[in-house]
This record gives structure tokens, sequence and C-alpha cells, in this order.
């Protein structure tokens, strides 16, 4: 035990008289955390809980633009700012008008509905179910829907699963209403046809319900994944990891001044000597994330980003921090063990962790990336940590959905500290 | 009462994986309680593979070694506690001070709190240290570094001191220094000192026994003064140089 003191009062010594290891594990990490957020935020706000701000122009006034109108308000993942230009108002100067605000940035998307869109979609139902009716099929597809331009203005920069999700959105809507319009036209000639009066009307509400909102936990309404939500577990894993340069960099150290050889003349198995180095670093990175929480914590939100949600699930937070900085700690002492120089080490550390990082999800989140890179990402303990801090911090998950991320990571650590026990048996003969 | 040796070796044969002749070729010796034993032998005569076997640093290919009556094979662990070891080459933290690496030693040994403190300021007083204690080993010069070196390997008293070359580099004053101390460290605590060196005259003052060794063989053992007188010599350097020859070795 008093061995392990030892090591551990030696090794937080070294580390206070190493400037560069003490930039990399405690400087690097705020830093990381602070600039990505703050680069990512712009295009998370895009999925945030305030809503996009979409610019909504209805020259209709009637029941399309309406429609459209509601539908966008009910979802959850737009702000609409709507205007009811009069008849007088000129078309193209409104669409110029909706291009400058968007290129602004005032809004990310504007849509506008022209003049008389209703009219022209009763008109090609009408149409449509009189050739329908004659037993002309053909008329069907001479007068599509699309006669009627509804503009949509992007911005360039606003991420292209968002647009699609306008125009789809816009589309089930345009959808709707002309099922409603055909109903209404429908019983209208029933009604003539048959000779009654009918006023059958579909009900208000619509026959498509857009449920868009992120699924989440019930328990934390509103948690939405954001520039936060993202960066705070990715930079505090990857600074975690990254601390295989200054420990691999101490082993070989050690190995260089002799001091190693000198320990194994100690009496005491050479487990008590390492194990005070996996204590100290264990340490280290548990430091690190608490730094790097409480920048989402703290910081983030001052600079005017999301604050970071912890969840509720404090056990399996600590037992996944737990598992990640064992994972972290084995790397570098499997590193630390193979390789006989700093600059080896150094780079075949630093890149490894570079490379695991982007495969696992830390650089650009996983969602927005083709499913064959999420089926790779599978491969990085990175990962594993990702989704395990998602799964607590996003959805509200508890033991029970991070167990199987926890047991990798510890699966991980094992085989490093197999592999490292290997390397150094191999170094000693 | 006659204690048995200390320290016996037998038939102690060393080959390194990577080398094709032995670097030890059948030593035997023994070494007495509270002897200072000097191995002295020319430069890849096989002293430091020696040392490494008799700390458990190498394992031997064949041969046997008993310290204080408890085998290397299976007491390692009991021989490591009551040995002290000096190596060849220093060993230190060279980022962290001179005082905080001989206070890693002593708690690295087990020495309690309450008294590791006080010892090691009064070793680094004893061998002259006065602020530079508390100054990074990297900056200080290689004397200074030699110093701490040595005390590193006795601070926790040990019963069995192996000192590999402790003095090279030291000033004439500090070497002086360093070989009194061990001399009356030698006598007042009992303790037995395995010393090698190129430094025949310091070796003949301050040995009760040597051994000279010469490409992993034992050439001559016994008291300083018996060798001179054997080989009809006036110093153990002549005896030095009569029996390893003017050969420069690798
Ligand atoms: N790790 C090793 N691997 C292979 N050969 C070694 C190793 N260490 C030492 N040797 C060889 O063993 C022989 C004895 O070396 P050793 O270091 O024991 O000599 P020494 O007497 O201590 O020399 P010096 O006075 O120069 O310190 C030399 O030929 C050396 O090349
Ligand atoms: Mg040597």
């Amino acid at each position: 035990m008093q061995r392990i003191v030892a090591t551990l009062i030696k090794e937080v010594q070294l580390l206070l008289k190493d400037r560069t290891g003490f930039v990399i594990l405690f400087v690097m990490p705020v830093l990381l955390v602070l600039i990505m957020t703050l680069i990512q935020n712009q295009a998370y706000k895009s999925l945030n809980e305030a809503g996009v701000p979409v610019l909504f122009i209805n020259f209709d006034n009637d029941s399309l633009g309406t429609a459209i109108e509601r539908g966008f308000e009910q979802n959850p993942i737009c702000k609409l700012q709507v205007y009811h230009p009069d008849s007088t108002a000129n078309f193209e100067e409104r669409v110029a008008f909706a291009k400058k605000e968007v290129l602004q940035g005032t809004y990310l998307v504007a849509l506008i509905v022209p003049p008389g869109a209703s009219q022209m979609l009763r008109e090609d139902v009408e149409r449509m179910m009189d050739g329908f009716m004659n037993g002309d099929s053909l008329v069907v597809e001479e007068k599509p829907l699309e006669q009627i331009h509804i503009e949509i203005i992007t911005d360039p920069v606003a991420r292209k699963s968002f647009v699609m999700a306008i125009t789809s959105g816009l589309r089930e809507l345009v959808a709707s209403v002309k099922t409603r319009v055909l109903f209404q036209i429908m019983t209208q000639k029933m009604s003539s046809l048959i000779g009654a009066d009918t006023s059958l009307e579909l009900p208000e509400s619509d026959f498509f319900v857009f449920n868009e909102s992120a699924a989440v936990s019930d328990s934390q309404p509103g948690l939405i994944p954001n520039a936060t939500q993202h960066n705070v577990p990715a930079w505090a894993i990857f600074s975690i990891f990254f601390m295989v340069l200054p420990l691999a960099s101490s082993m070989i150290n050690e190995r260089i001044t002799g001091m190693h050889a000198r320990m194994m003349t100690f009496p005491g198995s050479y487990l008590s000597i390492i194990s005070g180095k996996i204590i100290a670093y264990i340490i280290i990175a548990n430091i690190q994330f608490l730094l790097v929480i409480s920048m989402g914590k703290f910081v983030l939100p001052l600079l005017g980003m999301p604050m970071l949600h912890l969840g509720d699930q404090w056990l399996a937070l600590v037992a996944l921090t737990f598992s990640v900085s064992l994972a972290a700690v084995s790397y570098g002492l499997m590193v630390g063990s193979i390789f006989n120089t700093q600059q080896q080490s150094a780079v075949f550390g630093g890149i490894s962790i570079l490379i695991l990082s982007a495969l696992g999800g830390i650089w650009v989140p996983l969602n927005i990336m083709p499913a064959t890179m999420q089926q790779i990402a599978n491969i990085s303990p990175l990962n594993w940590a990702l989704k395990g801090y998602y799964e607590i911090f996003i959805r509200g998950g508890g033991w029970l959905q991070i167990k199987w991320e926890v047991m990798k990571l510890v699966l991980f650590f094992a085989g490093n500290l197999l592999f490292a026990a290997y390397f150094q048996k191999l170094k000693r003969n | 009462m006659i204690l048995p040796p200390i320290i016996t070796v037998s038939q102690l044969y060393k080959r390194y994986p990577s080398s094709a002749t032995d670097a030890l070729k059948g030593i035997d010796l023994e070494v007495g309680h509270g002897e200072i034993f000097g191995l002295l032998g020319p430069n890849a005569a096989g002293k430091t593979t020696f040392f490494s076997i008799l700390c458990g640093l190498v394992k031997p290919t064949s041969g046997t070694v008993y310290i204080d009556g408890k085998s290397i094979e299976n007491d390692m662990e009991a021989i490591k506690k009551k040995m002290g070891v000096v190596p060849q080459d220093i060993a230190l933290y060279p980022t962290l001070s001179g005082r905080d690496n001989l206070l890693f030693f002593g708690r690295m040994y087990g020495l309690k709190p309450s008294e590791l403190k006080p010892r090691v300021d009064a070793l680094l007083d004893l061998f002259g240290f006065d602020e530079n204690r508390n100054q990074a080993v990297n900056k200080y010069s290689g004397g200074m570094k030699r110093r701490i070196n040595l005390l590193g390997g006795m601070l926790h008293e040990p019963n069995i001191l192996l000192l590999d070359e402790p003095t090279v580099g030291v000033d004439v004053q500090s070497r002086r220094a360093m070989m009194e101390h061990l001399k009356d460290w030698n006598e007042n605590k009992e303790s037995t000192i395995i010393y090698t060196s190129h430094h025949m005259e310091q070796a003949q003052q301050f040995c009760h026994k040597v051994a000279i060794v010469d490409e992993g063989i034992i050439v001559a053992k016994g008291k300083p003064n018996e060798l001179i007188k054997e080989h009809d010599c006036n110093s153990l350097e002549e005896v030095f140089i009569k029996l390893t020859g003017k050969k420069l070795r690798d």
C-alpha cells in the first residue's frame, strides 16, 4: 500500500514538472471542447429546442396556405414567421426579399406559397375527378400538382437532412390538403348525383400527424441532441484517451533513465509499482472528465451555447467514466510497453487516437454519417464510450442501457493489460 | 562465533540470449558477513552482469547463488528487502529534485514518513548538499548526481550493499567523503558491501578482500596485501596488470 502511495506521489510530482504533459492532459481538453462546440453550435442550431427560423410568406390565404402554415407551426423543429401580403404585393419582389433574408442568415429556410394556390389545387383535383369519372385516366398525368410553384429558399449551410425534412413535410401537407379537397369535391358530386344536401367535411385534424421531435427520454422532455450534448462527452473521451501520450512517455522515460530497472530491485512486485501509475492516471482521467463536464455545465452557457444536461443516472455515469479511464490507461500502458523511444510512442499513440476518434464519431456525430461508417465505428473504443454518454446524457438511460458498452471497455482494458504484460516480459528477456 | 558467508556463489554462468559467448564462465565466490568486498576487472569482465544476477534483474543461465542463506531463485523477495543497489548508470528521475528522488526511494522501501524526512536531510547534509537539494537532478553536476545515486541505494540501511562503480566522475574531496562514510557505515551497521571499481588504489585501501575477474572468470581473490605479496608486486594495480594483461577490452 505504501508503495502505491509512493508511486502515486511520484507520478503527481513528475506530472507537475512536465509542462507538455500537463498541457495535453488539462489545457487541450478545455480548448478542444470550447472550440469544437462553438464551431458546431451553428450547424446544430438547426435541430435544437428553439427551432429553426423559417420565413413563411402566404400569398394564398386559402385552405392550402393555411394548412401549410398550421402544419409548420405545429412542427417543433420550426420557428415560423408568417407574412400575409395583401393583394397589391408583388410576388417576385417578395421572393427577392425572402432570398435576401435567408442569405443574411435571419432565416434558414423561406417558403412562399403563390397567390391562388388553393384554387389551382381545387381545379386540379376537380379535373382529375372529372377525367376519372369519364374513364380517362390520362388526364391525371397531364396536369400534375407540381404546377403550383411553392418557392423553397434555403441557406446553403443548412443541413441537407433538415431541408429534406422541410420539403417532405411540405409534400405531406399538400397531399393532406389535396385529400381533403378531393373528399369535399367527391361528396359534392355525390350529393348532386343523389340529390341530397350533404355538407360532409373532413375533421379539422389532419390525417397526417407530424412527430419529428427526436426520440428522447420522456423524463426529460425537450432534451434534444445539440452541439453541447455531443461535443462535451466527445472531447472528454478524446482527451482521456489522449493520455496515451504522457503515460507512454513516462513509461519509456523510466526505462531510458534506468529507473525501471532500479525499481525492479526494490522489494515488492512489479504490479505494485505499476498499479500506482495506473491509479494516478485513473485519477487524472476523472479530473479531465470533471473539467470538460464543468465546461459544458458552466462555461459554454456563458458563451451563448446550450447548457449540458447530465441526466440523472449518476451511478451509470460513474461506472461508464471509470471504465473509460481504465480503457484509456491500459491503452497508454500497452503503447508504453511496445515502443522503445518517445518519438515512436508519440507518433503511434497520437495517430492511433486520431484515427479511432474519427472512426468513433468524435469529430462528426455518427448519426449524420453513412450507414457503413456507423458499422465501422463499432470497432472504436471511443465510440463505445460516446454511445454510453449519449445514452445517459440524451436518452436518460441508466446502467441497463450502457452495460454492454461498459463491459466492452473493461474487456479492452483487460486485453491491453495482457498485451502490455507480454511486451514487458519480452523486453526483460 | 564464526558466521557463515553472507553470499555464496557457485558455478555461476550467464549467457545473454543475443550473445554467442558467456559473460560469466563459472564464478565461485564467498563473501563474509560485514566484509567490504571489491570486484575488480577490466571493461566487459562481467562485473555488472554479476551484480544484476545478485539483485534479481538478470536470471543466471546456470549455477547457484545464496544470499543470507536464501536462494535467489526462490527467495528473491526476502533478499531484496535486505539489499541496497547502486547502479553503474545513474538511475534517478531527472526532473525531480535530489531530495524528492530520495524520498521516493525511502517510501518504496517502506520507511516510515516520520523517520524518512530527517534521515534524508541528514544524509544530504553529510554529502554536502545545501539548498540545491531541492533543485531538479538534471541541473546537477555529474558528481552531485553520483552522490544522490549512491544515497538512493543506502537510504534504507540495507544489510548488503551492491555498489557498481559508485565514485566515477566524483572529485577527490567528495570521493573521500563518500568512502569515509561507507567505511563508517560498514563498521557501525555491520553491513556487507560489495563494490566494483577501476580505481585500484581506492580498492586497495577500502576493501577487506578483492576478487579480480577477467572475461567472466575469477583470476585471483584474497586480501589485497596478501595478493600483492603473493604476486611479488608493489600495489594492487600491478597485480591487476600482471593478471589481466595490457590488452584493451571491448
Ligand atoms: N543486456 C546484454 N545483452 C547482451 N550482452 C550483454 C548485456 N549486458 C552485458 N553484455 C555483455 O556481457 C559482457 C559483460 O558485460 P558487463 O556489463 O557485465 O561488464 P562490466 O564488467 O560491468 O564492464 P564495465 O567495467 O565496462 O562496466 C560484455 O561482453 C557485454 O557486452
Ligand atoms: Mg559494469
